[in-house]
């Protein structure tokens, strides 16, 4: 295996990893403040768990990324593509926005998503208006990823 | 699109017809209730807060038996209640409970304080044993515990640390005597040892006791926490007693609690009622009083006004008159639309009503709304899952109430237009029939795109989107003209929109001339040098135009410069704006390629009767959680679009809700005739 597959390899490796853990941490965070609004009411359940989601949409931009990736470089098809190094690095490359973003923003959009959940324990019906605050910070992670796919389909072309 | 003109209705009557008059309005459900006059007239308000605490009151207490009868017996109710809707209660039926109003309060009461009951004696159970528990370590012991002695001898109960030997005790204390040079001999009961303590009982003569007690206590001794007058096996005996009689108490109480399980359905009814009489008394407020005449004010929609005005004057003898809200009044907004666009006005709802002045958006962003869906999602047998589902429950819910119907007639046409884009896109459960063909009949079929597949083109797809974008933005912006145009701002339409329009419309076209936007965007066309030339003058001109106009509010000729720039620099938001589409590529994808990924792991079970198992059941829940997932973004996400993009052009919102005097109920729909 080439030096440049590694590397191409350790971008969808991380791609997956970083927007994964932030997610990971997001969803857990917003949870933790919806399961205190359940005990609450146990009515908002369906409200406090779309809000609870929201922050869960970075990792799956991570996956997106590493599964185009590893299709690219023919991992995924059982038939290696013959990568150099600068390839593989310009892979690497690639991935990093949707890795780095992925990681912060999920955290961040986790933070307006509790805020989100709290308003809704005192006001359910402004339920939407709390979904839109979350999702505005998802505008940078849809950008990171953006940039990810367009570097990785330019590098195969 | 339309907002529904409002009516300012007066209705005069007779003191004596006023309940009858307020239920006619609440019936009918047309008629919104107004503060009118100020504090110094003639008339007179009654105040009403107290009745209205007391029915607040019984509904709250009514619901709260509703939930303590949920949880201690079986649910009469299913997951599809909430799309079944209220049901019509008959008018015997009806009858029937109001004359039973105050047995059924008294039940719903009863049932709260045995659910109280059931709580306290739980608490109970467990304080008592607590106390048990204290008790363990005494039990041995067949003295009372506040035992101190008979005649001649005195008794010392209580403790010494964890771990000390009846031995040490005698040698210690044969020590310390020895020490004090004390003869008081005494006499040692070991009685038990836990990890926590050593219980022991020691005796000796009466005259002797003030010594032997300060041995003891140099030695550790402490008196036990717990006292009474009992032997402690006795006592434990009692606690026992105690708590098969709370648990027996809890027994019963919980069994009285679901032998009312039959009135389940008239609780539900009053906890209607007295919404309803709680909604009356509320309006009552607000209404004017004289001597033996009334009048109450009120918003009705216009369409409804006349036939308003004859019921009451025919049936009700009173007399109406209908005015048009006047210019300074804000009247509540009713959006009415077709059945195609008003499935939105859920959404609109949930960013703000039109404000005073404002068009209904509800048409023009209804299309938008299910195109854009649709994009995001993009996948045919989606679609067709969301349309079928949405579809059935409407046919088989004839009763449904009228925001779940709205919601799910949405989500039905935005099925259609994920189904269609998923034609477009050649998706189907992402790649599932070329890679079942593949793997389970060795052919090599597809789910062939009607026009070209994303995933392979994603540039053709990113150009796609922001065309999309500009349309969207545009529309946007076409009718904030309209509304200009309509109110008579001539010169607004021009500097505010048309210089946009020649700005960014040309900006954009002339990229088109630019030999690495174009190659960029691999379209493989170029525009003309003659079209590049009049959109650079276009921009030109747009970019001038805003320039010098933007800032026409301020006198001072610089300031008005100044601010004409800054609002020239706004031009990087209809940037950003229009870069906000590319979610439509990034979520288009992100449907595509999960669903791939599931495809893919269910698939490598091979062409065997396990790998077929191992598809079936990958495929089930993969699509499951991907529709799940990408349902929510793409509902979140076109709703952001609109919100924040589209409406940013034209629209502010801040209208009240038209929310009229009606019967608010929850469980039951009461008839016309009652």
């Amino acid at each position: 295996m080439s030096l440049g597959m590694v590397f191409a390899l350790a971008g969808a490796a991380l791609a997956a990893l970083m927007a994964g853990i932030g997610s990971a941490i997001g969803v857990g965070m917003a949870g933790e403040a919806a399961a205190g609004v359940v005990t609450e009411d146990p009515q908002k359940f369906g409200k406090v768990l779309i809000l609870q989601l929201l922050p869960g949409t970075q990792g799956i931009y991570g996956l997106l990324i590493a599964f185009i990736t590893l299709s690219q470089i023919g991992l995924l098809g059982g038939a290696p593509v013959n990568l150099t190094t600068a390839q593989g690095l310009a892979y690497f490359a690639a991935c990093l926005p949707m890795a780095f973003v992925g990681l912060w923003s999920a955290i961040r959009q986790a933070r307006a998503a509790v805020a989100g959940i709290q308003m809704v324990a005192k006001r359910p019906d402004q339920m939407g208006k709390g979904m839109i605050f979350a999702a505005m910070v998802e505008t940078y992670a849809i950008l990171a990823l953006l940039i990810s796919i367009l570097a990785i389909f330019g590098i195969a072309a | 699109m339309a907002i529904v003109p409002m009516k300012r209705v007066s209705v005069y009557g007779l003191k004596k017809d006023r309940k009858r008059i307020l239920e006619a309005l609440q019936r009918c459900g047309d008629f919104e209730v107004i503060d009118s006059g100020g504090e110094n007239t003639e008339f007179e308000k009654i105040d009403t807060s107290a009745s209205q605490g007391t029915f607040a009151r019984a509904v709250a207490s009514s619901e709260s038996a509703l939930d303590i009868l949920k949880s201690y017996t079986d649910s009469d109710g299913s997951i599809f209640d909430s799309l079944k809707g209220r049901k019509e209660i008959s008018p015997e039926l009806y009858y029937k409970y109001v004359a039973e109003s105050e047995e059924i309060m008294r039940v719903a009461n009863r049932i709260n304080i045995l659910s109280k009951t059931i709580s306290e004696q739980k608490a109970e159970i467990v304080k008592t044993e607590f106390q048990k528990e204290s008790l363990s370590a005494w039990l041995e012991l067949d003295a009372p515990m506040n035992f101190k002695g008979t005649k001649k001898t005195a008794a010392f109960i209580g403790t010494f640390p964890s771990g000390t030997a009846r031995d040490w005790i005698l040698e210690e204390y044969a020590l310390k005597s020895a020490e004090n040079k004390t003869e008081a001999p005494i006499d040692l009961a070991f009685i038990n040892e836990t990890s926590e303590q050593t219980a022991v009982m020691i005796l000796c003569y009466k005259p002797h006791r003030e010594a032997v007690e300060d041995i003891l206590r140099e030695m550790g001794f402490a008196y036990p926490n717990i006292s009474f007058a009992a032997v402690p096996r006795a006592k434990a005996e009692e606690l026992d007693g105690q708590i098969k009689n709370a648990k027996n108490i809890i027994a019963d109480s919980e069994k009285e609690i679901a032998s009312y399980k039959g009135m389940r359905n008239a609780i539900r009814f009053l906890a209607d009622y007295y919404t309803m009489r709680l909604e009356k008394y509320k309006a009552l407020s607000k209404v004017q009083n004289l001597k033996r005449t009334f009048f109450v004010t009120g918003y009705v929609p216009e369409y409804d006004a006349k036939n308003l005005e004859a019921v009451l004057t025919n049936k009700y003898n009173a007399a109406v008159e209908i005015n048009d809200a006047g210019e300074d009044e804000s009247p509540p907004v009713l959006l009415k639309n077709n059945g195609f666009s008003a499935p939105v006005e859920t959404v609109i709802e949930t960013y703000s009503m039109p404000g005073k002045g404002e068009i209904d958006p509800t048409t023009v962003m209804s299309f938008f709304y299910y195109i854009l869906f649709g994009l995001m999602l993009g996948d045919f047998a989606y679609g067709m899952i969301m349309f079928l589902g949405c579809g059935a429950a409407l046919l088989k819910f004839k009763n449904m109430e009228t925001g779940m119907r709205k919601t799910l007639k949405m989500f039905m046409f935005c099925g259609i237009s994920t189904a269609f884009w998923g034609i477009m896109f050649g998706s189907c459960f992402g790649d599932a029939v070329s890679v079942i063909g593949s793997t389970f009949f060795g052919v090599d079929i597809a789910f062939k795109p009607l026009w070209f597949e994303p995933i392979k083109n994603a540039m053709l797809m990113l150009m796609f989107s922001f065309g999309v974008g500009i349309l969207h933005l545009f529309t946007g912006l076409f009718l904030k003209l309209y509304t200009c145009i309509k109110h008579g701002e001539y010169k607004d339409a021009l500097f505010d929109v048309v210089f946009w329009y020649l700005l960014v419309g040309g900006g954009v076209a002339y990229l088109f001339s630019v030999d690495m936007f174009v190659d960029m965007s691999g379209l493989g066309w170029k525009m003309p040098p003659a079209g590049a030339e009049a959109a650079k003058w276009c921009a030109i001109v747009g970019a001038v135009g805003i320039v010098l106009t933007a800032g026409r509010s301020s006198k001072n000729p610089g300031k008005r410069l100044a601010k004409g720039l800054y609002e020239l620099y706004g031009v990087t938001s209809y940037l950003s704006d229009i870069l906000s589409y590319s979610r439509l590529l990034a979520l288009g994808l992100a449907t595509g390629v999960i669903a791939q990924v599931f495809n893919k792991i269910g698939s490598m079970g091979g062409r065997s009767v396990i790998g077929v198992i191992m598809f079936i059941i990958v495929f089930l829940i993969g699509h499951t959680v991907n529709l799940a997932i990408n349902l929510l973004g793409a509902y979140v996400h076109t709703n952001r679009l609109q919100f924040v993009e589209f409406f940013g052009k034209f629209y502010e919102g801040g209208g009240r809700k038209y929310e009229p005097l009606t019967e608010n109920t929850k469980y039951y729909k009461i008839k016309e005739d009652i």
